[in-house]
């Protein structure tokens, strides 16, 4: 070490290690940013940059377009029947598979023998690679070969053959049944730990005082697990404005687009039409809108923690 | 909400409440069946897809359990080289969740011990993780054609590895910033260098959340599929890709989806089980504790 | 051993002002004990000391030696924290050791150093446990242990004993007070428990607000506090402090308080206070110079008042009793049977010798 020992000079911290600490929080951290700069930001960058020019599958125009490809976005129906149905999927998903969870997070909130076992076969669902979620329900709404239909037969007592993912009125709930499947573990895993933490006494006392089951759970548990709630709904709801593979195994957007969300979109228009500077504006609206939503939650976020 | 009742023994209330008590019980239990087979029929369903014949798989109304448990597809997908498929993503994931999490500790560590960048350089890094995929992959993918990085280990190494940074740096803050800092100045005062503190004090204590957040890391890359979808061709093909790879135009080889599907879920189920303890946190970014 | 410079140290935490111009030394071989309320900078300054937190200003001198610079590593002193700071995968062995092993002792001396602190501390037995299998004052023998078995030039403790119940915290006080007798080293001590801080130091420093409010011998502070903080700080119970005015009375001056009851001041207190008269002022006086009144004269400086007690609170050995001195509850440290009611008349009293008038716009002693 060739700093001098004893001086006077006081705002610098000491040197320890090999690195001076001023460094070293600083080397520490350095590898991390250097990776997610260059595999993010950078080519975020780029995007940015492809969404001004006019490059697509006819032309490899390079020179700067203005906000040409914004205003063809603005003006685009496709664009914003996908969001719209991203928003509409999220909007009627995101409280079922809450209202689920809550279910059964209270159902499964006091001891019961072998309650470890069912909570843990319970989150199962959701571990499963979305893909191959999406490709199990495929099969299950299968019109000839799948269960589904088998068990709405049983209690219709004739044959049933919905075709599920080609007919658009029968498409959004088999597309809906999958993802409350798949994600409704999330929530009750959360939630239930949200409810482990309610102080009993609280609950007890308001029991003594004669309170109705509702009211005690509207009164007292409900805002004593609003910050996990909070937490639950916003890293759900950012899942499902992104999802995609899930789509993408059961319907590729179809029929037509029907299915069509905002990652399906952008996806067919980046790399099956490779419309890129049009994609490439669609992802960078995607990004602004998701920016400022994304900044606000996980601010509550950590409030929470 | 039960209501938790204790009444003296003997007295005739308590033997009503008592039978009352054990019908909830019962009406309890069988809720909890009834969900926990709705919830894994699809799983069940989907298994079962490997052990069926063809006749089984295509039969009107659906057969739900195979006649024997064949394990012809099985044998088929080791005969045409399918299982490299979970090699790939053995070899993907594996790698990058080790890059991932050596790099995300240690900047970790600079976030929660020196506040580094302070707190909007935290809440910045975590919010990078909620870009949508496809709005990742598709920059990174005009910059992979550029450097021919397209359809190669290193290419999807490299996404993955950034990809779970921020859910590293994030989850790791959060599992340091529980260890008494006493512990690193302890070290510090007996003359321990910072990675000395680093190796011998701080991962030990972490170990816990260094399992945890590593198996929720390897997670998230095994499972992945668009990245793999438009970085890879042929060379790299990751298992969620083999598996949409087998629904054709005209034929869906279900025996083969249902088998790479069990081939890679299972790992997944039985890392969550040994893990569930930190389940909640590791899911709810460490806002939950659980 | 070590003697230690501290001079005009300033520490920021962001906008708290957490250390404001301390200026401090300590002898080779002292016991130092930095005592005051919560948050007041105790464990600051002591980890400022450490080399664990970096300092804003000023200057800490080890044996002449100006250490801002150094690693914590490189100061050569030990630490002991409140909540033991024990390695929970480590047994209590390697515990000991790890400090041992940072020097790259060889293995033999090692154990040989280990072997005599945990005899010293007698934790032998315990030598192969896990912290989690150790009781609380296990645990803090143990912290201990690992301090002096690298014979470091200077000890620190911050708060070892707030984690443990009374009974176990007396005994590890007396252990402490003779590990210093043994060793001699250099220690500063962290306490907000003014009976630790009296017990065990040397030299009292009393923190608040981040600078020295008084510091010296236990005794001097206690005897002679130099402010109104400091005189309710040390003690238990607490000092009285009563609202009174600065009047004339007879040759000397004394103290009339709201209901006009007049106490007189001794000689020496009249004449130092003589330019005050006509002033209001704070009276001082502690619960133990307040006792029964004997009967015949009183002695030189003490008077007398006849009171109702409102309140006994027998400790065993004493009785504390309230009363109201001008509508303000005092208490009084009587013998265990001088009162047995409450509501009796009693005739007290009070020291005036030792009683003290503080300035209440200032809240210094005059
Ligand atoms: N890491 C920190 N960040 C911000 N402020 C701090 C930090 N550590 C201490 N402070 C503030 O500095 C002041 C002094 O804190 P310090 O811990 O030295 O007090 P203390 O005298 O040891 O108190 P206690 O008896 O409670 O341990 C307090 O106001 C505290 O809030
Ligand atoms: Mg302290």
């Amino acid at each position: 070490m060739s700093v001098p020992r004893a001086t006077a000079a006081v705002s610098e911290q000491w040197v320890g290690g090999p690195f001076g600490d001023s460094r070293f929080k600083y080397f520490l951290i350095a590898p991390a940013l250097f990776i997610m700069l260059s595999i993010a930001l950078f080519p975020l960058i780029n995007l940015l940059v492809v969404s001004f020019q006019g490059i697509s599958i006819i032309a490899e125009n390079k020179s700067f377009h203005g906000i040409l490809n914004y205003q063809r976005l603005a003006g685009d129906s496709r664009m914003w029947k996908s969001l719209l149905h991203t928003v509409g999927l999220l909007l009627v998903a995101l409280p079922i598979e809450l209202i689920f969870g809550m279910a059964m997070a209270l159902l499964f909130v006091d001891k019961m023998r072998g309650r470890q076992i069912f909570v843990a076969l319970l989150v199962l669902p959701m571990v499963i690679a979305p893909i191959v979620a999406g490709a199990t329900w495929r099969l299950m709404f299968d019109n000839q070969f799948g269960p589904i239909n088998q068990i709405i037969g049983w209690f219709a007592g004739r044959d049933v053959t919905i075709v599920w993912l080609a007919d658009s009125s029968f498409v959004w709930p088999a597309i809906l049944a999958t993802e409350v499947w798949h994600s409704t573990p999330f929530m009750f895993i959360i939630l239930l730990a949200g409810l482990a933490g309610v102080d009993r006494s609280q609950i007890e006392s308001a029991q003594i005082d004669g309170a109705s089951a509702a009211r005690i759970f509207f009164k007292i548990i409900l805002p004593a697990i609003r910050p996990v709630l909070a937490v639950a709904i916003l890293i759900r709801a950012l899942d499902l404005f992104r999802i995609f593979d899930i789509i993408w195994a059961l319907t590729r957007g179809g029929p037509g687009t029907v299915t069509e969300t905002i990652s399906t979109f952008t996806f067919v228009k980046a790399f099956e039409q490779f419309d890129t500077s049009f994609a490439a504006a669609v992802a960078i609206t995607v990004v602004l809108i998701l920016t400022a939503v994304t900044i606000y939650a996980l601010r509550r976020i950590e409030i929470a923690r | 909400m039960t209501v938790a009742v204790r009444a003296a023994p003997g007295s005739s209330a308590s033997l009503w409440q008592a039978r009352r008590r054990s019908l909830k019980t019962i009406a309890r239990y069988a809720a909890a069946v009834a969900i926990t087979v709705i919830f894994l029929f699809p799983v069940f369903w989907i298994f079962m897809m490997a052990f069926k014949t063809p006749d089984e798989i295509f039969s009107r109304p659906p057969v739900w359990l195979p006649a024997d448990f064949n394990l012809d597809t099985f044998k088929a997908l080791v005969r045409d080289g399918d299982l490299g498929a979970i090699w790939t993503s053995l070899i993907t994931a594996g790698v990058s969740t080790i890059f991932a999490m050596f790099f995300g500790t240690i900047a970790a560590y600079s976030l929660a011990r020196f506040k580094t960048g302070g707190r909007n350089l935290a809440i910045g890094i975590l919010s990078q993780r909620m870009i949508p995929p496809i709005v990742i992959v598709f920059p990174v993918f005009l910059a992979y054609v550029f450097l021919g990085w397209i359809d190669t280990f290193h290419g999807l190494i490299i996404l993955y590895t950034a990809f779970n940074l921020p859910y590293v740096i994030w989850m790791m803050r959060g599992y340091i910033e529980d260890i008494p800092i006493e512990l690193e100045h302890s070290a510090l005062v007996d003359g321990w260098s910072r990675w000395q503190v680093l190796l011998r004090v701080v991962f030990p204590m972490a170990r816990a959340g260094l399992f945890a957040t590593t198996v929720f890391t390897f997670i998230f890359a095994w499972n992945d599929y668009i990245f793999a979808l438009v970085l890879t061709r042929t060379e790299v093909v990751t298992f969620p890709v083999q598996v949409t790879s087998w629904f054709g135009q005209q034929f869906v080889f279900w025996a083969r989806i249902g088998a790479m599907s069990m081939m890679g879920t299972l790992p997944i189920f039985f890392a969550v089980i040994v893990f569930q303890r930190y389940m909640v946190r590791g899911i709810s970014l460490g806002a939950v504790k659980g | 051993m070590a003697h230690i410079r501290i001079s005009s140290l300033h520490k920021y935490y962001d906008s708290v002002h957490a250390v404001r111009g301390i200026d401090l030394d300590i002898r080779d071989g002292e016991f130092t004990v930095l005592v005051g309320p919560s948050g007041c900078g105790k464990s600051t300054m002591l980890r400022a000391i450490a080399g664990l937190e970096n300092i804003d200003s000023g200057t800490i001198e080890i044996d002449d030696e100006v250490v801002n610079n150094l690693a914590p590593g490189d100061r050569d002193v030990a630490m002991v924290f409140q909540n033991y700071a024990l390695y929970p995968y480590m047994n209590v062995f390697d515990n000991i050791a790890f400090g041992l092993r940072a020097r790259k002792f060889p293995a033999r001396e090692i154990t040989a150093r280990v072997q005599a602190a945990a005899e010293t501390l007698d934790i032998v037995e315990l030598l192969k446990r896990l912290p989690r299998q150790l009781s609380g004052g296990q645990r803090q023998r143990v912290a201990i242990g690992r301090a002096i078995v690298r014979d470091a030039r200077l000890f620190l403790f911050d708060e070892p004993l707030s984690n443990l119940d009374a009974q176990l915290r007396e005994g590890m006080r007396v252990e402490i007070k003779q590990l210093h007798q043994r060793l001699g080293k250099t220690m500063i001590y962290v306490t907000h428990d003014q009976i630790e801080a009296m017990t065990l130091a040397d030299r009292i420093v009393l923190l608040k607000d981040g600078s020295i409010e008084q510091e010296g011998a236990p005794l001097d502070l206690f005897e002679r506090p130099v402010s109104r903080f400091v005189a309710g700080f040390l003690g238990s119970p607490s000092m009285n402090f009563l609202p009174a005015k600065l009047v004339e009375n007879g040759t000397y001056l004394g103290l009339r308080f709201a209901d006009d009851v007049t106490l007189a001041l001794p000689a020496a207190a009249s004449q130092r206070l003589a330019s005050r008269v006509g002033q209001d002022v704070t009276f001082g006086v502690r619960t133990e110079h307040i006792t029964p009144a004997r009967d015949g004269e009183l002695d030189d400086g003490f008077v007398d008042l006849l009171v109702t007690i409102d309140l006994t609170q027998p400790t065993g050995s004493r009785t504390y009793a309230s009363f109201k001195l001008a509508g303000v509850a005092v208490q009084a440290e009587l013998r265990a049977h001088d009162v047995e009611q409450p509501g009796e008349q009693i005739k007290l009293q009070i020291d005036m010798n030792r009683a003290i008038v503080i300035d209440p716009s200032t809240e210094l002693v005059i």
